[in-house]
């Protein structure tokens, strides 16, 4: 009896000893990570995309680690919260991140539609977020301290379309199709805006402007009414799913003009969803490709990412989203803290230059990433986007 | 005036959709008094079926029959796998609780949405699925100056033969009478000698197989497809189920057409942003004059 007590008691501070020996070492002199959180539609309309943010961010995350992590040795672990690319939703991600104590800062999100109410809850808890695929203008107007974005914005791709609808196009007659979405409406808004100077002057007018409602399949008789007011260039301002669709339908219906996609309305998949047949020959305002980056960062991210994942992301949004990682990496590392006040404070007024696989990182007083280019791109023969020449 | 006729074909086909959708929520409401909000998802599931068959058969079928041939394998076996599911669903999550209920059966029909919608993204994947456009036939017609694919006509006429048959089947047949009689009132029905289990094997075998047929048409015709397009498909047929009368079958198919009429003349002639408030306040003024849709019947109340 007393011996059997005995082994029992013996075999119990062995396991408390063996467990305590096992797991001391990370316990006692290894540092804890630095996590960083990511909001993304990893499933829903905007999979795509989602999924390519995250692979982006842990690319990033992942060539950090291996110079040595940041705050003298700790690593960084992504986070990741699904927000399905639909607001409520996106709510309930935002909530839920905010309630993780070890979460520094985040990164999110990919539509300005969702990005819009958890920014506001990050806000209200005071976390730092990073948009990287949001270009609606109206995000940044709304005097947050908490809130910036590594992309651009729609007012300067406004901008941009106008300048190519006159001096590429020489387009008289202007449709304009958006989705109602906060950056479709929001986009469209601004290219009207942009051309206003052209319409003003007689050179060209807006002969469409409607919207189409997301997630249907069926745009025949819309298409019907944009064929018939016989315009020069169609601009759709919406997101690739709904652009495929169109563009499939428009041709089945004869349209023959050309068409040009905001930022959000081609890639790889727009390409798949739509045909080669069809989609050749499609133009888009965006931000650069991938493959497009000159900087020496770009290269190694992209050569990081493409022997993970087996080729390189096929839209600008997933860079951003990496950028987004390394720009909060960056100021925690320098300003030594993961107070949110602190890291606001920097990303607005000290970050300046900081190197990014876009460029060089900074940021405006309202949170707006400084300088970011637009180029014309289209789809070529073998389905490839690249830079219309 | 071409342009209208465009306009017209159009609105046809989308409603034709609407249609054969709404007359798998209408035949089972009406026998069983049940929203079956698996129906939606039953399409959505013939759908992404017709694309596995497509895409992974095209080796044996296509190179043999022909496009065409294809399509039709697809079609075959997406009917015939869904009139399977149709019964299994039926008989493991509403014949069980037939006895208990409607507030039982709605959740019930709930809970089998959610596990085929959350089944087949688990199996096919979140991403959208495209129909391969090199596996569609792809034939432009000019008619008389209106721009239409072969592919569209064709799913048109199928969609209004289909619709035309079973009107036929439920309005001329006894089987249809059977169904009708049924769904006035089960009980006097069993004891005229209808056998319930019979009409439960037609409309869970019929429902979901037409769902399944229209799926493989909207596959085909739209090449884009998601674990959740059963869910607004669905909306809509509900909503055109109810603009006909709710149980009333020919008022369900009526109901899709007129659903698919009404949002073309929103989109075309009023705005495209606006249409869905269109054709929404249409089915409100219509349910205030007829509160039991276009072709419902009045129940007079016993007193």
């Amino acid at each position: 009896m007393k011996n059997s007590k005995l082994m029992r008691v013996l075999m119990i501070m062995g396991v408390v000893v063996l467990s305590l020996v096992l797991t001391g070492p990370s316990v006692v002199g290894a540092k804890e990570p630095l996590v960083i959180g990511l909001q993304a539609p990893i499933t829903g309309p905007w999979a795509y995309e989602g999924q390519m943010a995250k692979q982006s961010c842990e690319i990033a995350a992942q060539l950090i680690n291996q110079k040595g992590g940041i705050l003298g040795g700790r690593m960084i672990e992504v986070r990741v919260v699904d927000d399905e690319g639909q607001p409520k939703t996106g709510a309930l991600a935002a909530t839920k991140l905010v309630g993780q104590k070890d979460v520094v800062a985040v990164v999110s999100t990919y539509g300005s539609s969702v990005c819009e109410p958890a920014s506001n809850i990050y806000e209200k808890f005071k976390k730092v977020n990073i948009g990287y695929g949001v270009t609606a203008v109206r995000l940044t107007q709304r005097n947050m301290k908490y809130f910036f974005r590594t992309c651009g914005r729609d007012d300067s791709q406004g901008e941009f379309f106008a300048k190519v609808a006159k001096e590429r196009f020489n387009a008289k007659r202007i449709a304009i199709m958006h989705d109602n979405t906060a950056f479709g409406k929001g986009l469209a808004e601004d290219t009207k805006r942009g051309l206003k100077q052209m319409i003003d002057s007689g050179k060209t007018q807006i002969v469409y402007y409607d919207a189409i409602t997301p997630g249907e399949k069926d745009f025949h008789v819309l298409l019907t009414e944009l064929r018939e007011s016989k315009p020069d260039l169609w601009y759709f301002t919406g997101y690739y799913a709904e652009a495929a669709l169109l563009v499939n339908q428009a041709r089945e219906i004869g349209i023959k003009f050309p068409f040009v996609g905001g930022n959000a309305a081609i890639n790889d998949e727009f390409v798949k969803i739509a045909g080669l047949s069809v989609a050749k020959g499609c133009f888009m305002t965006n931000e650069p490709l991938p493959s497009d980056l000159p900087s020496t960062e770009a290269k190694e991210f992209l050569k990081a990412y493409k022997d993970k994942f087996g080729e390189i992301p096929s839209s600008p949004w997933p860079v951003y989203a990496a950028d987004a990682l390394n720009v909060i990496a960056h100021a925690v590392n320098e300003s030594g803290s993961t107070d949110a006040d602190v890291l606001s404070d920097y990303l607005r007024n000290k970050a300046n230059g900081v190197p990014g696989v876009t460029g060089p990182i900074g940021f405006t007083e309202q949170g707006d990433r400084e300088g970011v280019p637009f180029y014309l791109y289209v789809v070529d023969a073998q389905g490839r986007i690249v830079v219309s020449k | 005036m071409q342009v209208i006729i465009e306009q017209l074909i159009n609105g046809l086909t989308i409603g034709s959709f609407y249609a054969l959708i709404a007359l798998g929520y209408s035949m089972v409401y009406g026998v069983l008094k049940l929203i079956n909000f698996a129906h939606g998802d039953f399409f959505t599931l013939g759908s992404y079926i017709g694309y596995t068959i497509l895409v992974f058969g095209s080796a044996l079928v296509t190179s043999h029959f022909g496009l065409w041939g294809g399509l039709i394998a697809a079609t075959m076996v997406a009917a015939i796998s869904l009139a399977i599911v149709g019964i299994l669903v039926e008989r493991s999550a509403y014949r069980p609780i037939y006895a208990s209920g409607r507030l039982p059966a709605v959740v019930s029909a709930l809970g089998a949405s959610i596990l085929l919608q959350n089944a087949i993204m688990v199996i096919w994947g979140p991403r959208y699925q495209a129909y391969p456009a090199s596996l569609i036939p792809n034939i432009h017609l000019h008619l008389g100056g209106i721009h239409i694919t072969l592919l569209q006509l064709v799913i048109l006429i199928m969609s209004l033969c289909l619709l035309g048959i079973l009107y036929y089947v439920i309005q001329k047949t006894t089987f249809g009478a059977a169904i009708r009689a049924t769904a006035l009132d089960r009980d006097t029905a069993a004891l005229m000698g209808i056998n319930f289990n019979t009409v439960i094997l037609f409309i869970f075998t019929i429902g979901p197989a037409l769902g399944a047929v229209t799926g493989v048409m909207v596959g085909s015709y739209y090449r884009q497809i998601s674990f959740t397009m059963g869910w607004n498909y669905g909306l809509k047929a509900f909503t055109a189920t109810i603009l006909g009368g709710i149980g009333n079958l020919p008022g369900a198919m009526f109901g899709g057409l007129i659903l698919g009429v009404l949002e073309m003349l929103g989109c075309a002639y009023i705005s495209a942003a606006w249409k869905d408030v269109f054709v929404f306040l249409i089915l409100i003024l219509v349910l205030i004059f007829r509160p039991t849709g276009l072709f419902g019947e009045t129940i007079a109340e016993k007193v």
